[in-house]
């Protein structure tokens, strides 16, 4: 029993972390029906910048999310402003080759400005833990998970709270009347973009000092976030913090108790069973 | 038709004559060097590798090591032209390069490629094309067990990595349990088979066997689970990242065995040994360390950290060692395909990998016998505990836990 609570625990902390990241996607898509293939490498980015800010100048990635945030916020303003708005309302095989090559463009740019060696980003607490009733729980993914959900209810409250919340939930319900009603969407489709990055880079920031670091480490977390997004149904954030803790979970418990070299099949057999029986995923609309 | 005859007699002619000219006349055409005493062209040997994708940090340390031995190989007047060619760590673009070198560039001789799996792919052509091709450090065992005429190997299989760790933990102490963890592709599953069949050998009981798929964060789970089954000494097979993960998320679940056995790769590389608190008293297992007494090694490391700024891998060591034998010997039989292939099954060399001769033996063929060491992380160093005659320091056994 108790390695099962070990198992759902440490599933559980890391599930948090994948679902930051798919809350940014889902975001993403909701506002502008696009799928955001570059968002893992977008992951990668934050990583990077938590690395060297740690590295060059001590500054610990837990804190250094007050910079890798709006950095990445820029960032993706910057991405989204340049070239996704131009594919807004296109044909979707033009989407996806942009936010694809857009990725590319990201992981090959770190290739040539850090080469492809694997970076650590070593604290001291990076390999401590700590025991709750047996069950041993990692210090800083605990702290990530905390600062997961900190974050996502900040999110939440800003969406469901402010002006400016509403008009961006407004223009993912239905982008023309949003207009209609005299809301920027385009402001609203940049900042968007803007927040996913964000919850992107500062997922990367949290998970960098467990993790390692290295150019292609964002396809992973495209894909893993992808079904987080579907799981949850597409545009649903409180449906993305479900599926990532969920993926988490399932992925450790798998591992457990069947083989660890099957967690990742397990996920996607689950994943293809939802989308027989539920094909809209856990909280979406089903689509007219 | 025969409007044709005379410009291509005419080119013919040409040809020759610029034959006969060319004082650096390259592979086939220096077979006829004998009746002068020409100088002899570059030997063209190709050389594929991991240049760029996911094996590329490791990639890189056997392109440093073939530079350097270029550069000695010139010194000691044997001009190579190393014709490089990147495999992506793909199998199918290994194939290709290999081709492309054969047919295309010509090459005398065959260097690499890095993965396994890629090194089986090329040796199947190298001996279907008649070129000698010489594998610096895949170490799948299957490669020399195929009766390939073209094929050697400089390092030792993966049989010896499990080989080496278990008579090492044998040495120490007397395990009666072990549990293994491994990447699921050919390094891991071929190391550790070897290993499962060396425990039931020496009477070990397998008390786990796990799998994972290279690249996961989270391996926490599969670690209790194992934790749970309290085995004497964990073995484990990974690259370099995985690794390091393993390790930090083994001190946070707790698991604490006589000795973990880390087998090769990422348990041996400069960024394990620097992560201290979760690298000391680990076990790992090397194709080449400075610390084995072999003429030149301690040399060779000091240069190559010079040179390129960071400690040289196996990888590095045994890339150089088998260029600087594969061109010295290509130089010697004029870059002749046949008569190297016949000099590299029958002379030996010494270097900075000890002694090397490719021999027949427990069904390998063209096998260096290559001698591993096993050392322990003491102090944040990498140190020779086994075997005994070469041991640098006493290994410390059993695990004394973690701090």
């Amino acid at each position: 029993m108790q390695m099962f609570f070990q198992a759902a625990i440490s599933g559980i902390l890391m599930g948090g972390v994948y679902a930051l990241i798919g809350i940014g996607l889902t975001l993403i898509f909701g506002v502008m029906q696009v799928i955001n293939f570059a968002h893992g490498d977008l992951v990668m980015v934050g990583m990077y910048a938590a690395w060297l800010l740690f590295s060059h100048f001590h500054v610990d990635p837990f804190v250094s999310i007050l910079l890798t945030g709006p950095l990445l916020f820029l960032l993706g303003a910057l991405l989204q402003r340049a070239f996704i708005q131009r594919v807004i309302g296109e044909a979707q095989e033009n989407q996806i080759l942009l936010t694809i090559g857009l990725g590319l463009l990201l992981s090959n740019t770190a290739m040539l400005a850090f080469t492809s060696d694997y970076q650590l980003l070593t604290t001291s607490y990076s390999s401590k833990a700590f025991t709750v009733a047996g069950v041993s729980m990692s210090v800083p993914l605990f702290f990530a998970f905390i600062v997961t959900m900190l974050v996502a209810l900040a999110l939440y409250l800003f969406l469901m709270k402010t002006d400016t919340g509403a008009a961006i939930r407004a223009t993912a319900q239905d982008r023309e009347a949003a207009q209609l009603m005299g809301i920027n969407v385009t402001r609203m489709s940049v900042l968007a973009f803007g927040l996913g990055s964000s919850l992107a880079g500062i997922a990367g920031a949290l998970i960098a000092p467990t993790y390692y670091i290295f150019p292609q480490v964002g396809h992973a977390f495209t894909l893993k976030s992808f079904v987080i997004v579907v799981l949850g149904g597409m545009g649903s954030v409180v449906g993305a913090s479900i599926g990532g803790v969920l993926i988490g979970m399932v992925e450790s418990l798998a591992a457990l108790y069947l083989a660890s070299g099957l967690k990742e099949a397990v996920v996607f057999a689950l994943f293809l069973l939802l989308l027989l029986f539920r094909p809209s995923g856990l909280l979406g609309r089903a689509r007219t | 038709m025969h409007r044709y005859v005379l410009p291509i007699f005419l080119l013919v002619i040409a040809a020759c004559g610029q034959k006969s000219e060319a004082p650096g006349a390259d592979a086939p055409k220096a077979l006829n060097v004998g009746e002068k005493s020409a100088v002899a062209g570059p030997i063209k040997i190709g050389f594929i590798n991991s240049i760029t994708g996911p094996e590329a940090p490791i990639g890189e340390n056997l392109t440093n090591g073939a530079l350097l031995a270029v550069e000695d190989l010139k010194a000691a007047g044997v001009t190579v032209e190393l014709v490089k060619q990147d495999d992506l760590g793909k199998p199918q673009v290994a194939m290709s390069a290999m081709e492309q070198l054969v047919t295309g560039d010509e090459v005398t001789a065959i260097l690499g490629p890095y993965t396994s799996a890629n090194s089986n792919a090329v040796a199947k052509l190298a001996q279907q094309y008649k070129v000698p091709q010489l594998i610096p450090v895949a170490s799948k065992d299957e490669i020399t067990r195929q009766g390939h005429t073209y094929v050697f190997r400089l390092n030792a299989v993966s049989t010896q990595y499990a080989r080496s760790l278990i008579d090492a933990a044998f040495s120490f102490g007397k395990p009666k349990s072990i549990a293994f963890i491994y990447e699921s592709a050919d390094f891991g599953t071929s190391v550790s088979t070897a290993g499962k069949l060396y425990a039931k050998e020496k009477g070990l009981e397998i008390v786990a066997d796990e799998t994972y798929q290279k690249g996961a964060p989270d391996y926490r789970s599969t670690l209790s689970k194992i934790k749970a089954a309290n085995p004497d000494l964990v073995f484990m097979v990974s690259y370099v990242a995985d690794a390091i993960l393993i390790m930090r998320q083994s001190r946070e679940v707790g698991l604490s065995p006589q000795a973990f056995l880390g087998g090769g790769a990422g348990f041996e590389t400069a960024q394990f040994e620097s992560e201290k608190d979760i690298s000391t008293n680990v076990f790992s297992v090397t194709q080449w360390t400075p610390g084995m007494d072999w003429p030149g090694a301690a040399e060779f490391a000091q240069r190559y950290q010079a040179k390129f700024g960071k400690k040289p891998t196996y990888h590095a060591a045994c890339t150089y060692a088998s260029l600087m034998l594969l061109g010295d010997t290509a130089s010697k039989v004029k870059g002749d395909r046949e008569k190297l292939r016949e000099a590299l099954a029958t002379q030996s060399w010494k270097g900075i990998v000890g002694d090397v001769k490719f021999e027949n033996y427990d069904g390998f063929t063209q096998q260096n016998r290559h001698e591993m060491a096993v050392i322990q992380y003491q102090n944040g160093a990498g140190t020779v505990v086994y075997p005994a005659q070469r041991a640098k320091a006493k290994a410390v056994y059993p695990f004394p836990g973690w701090k």
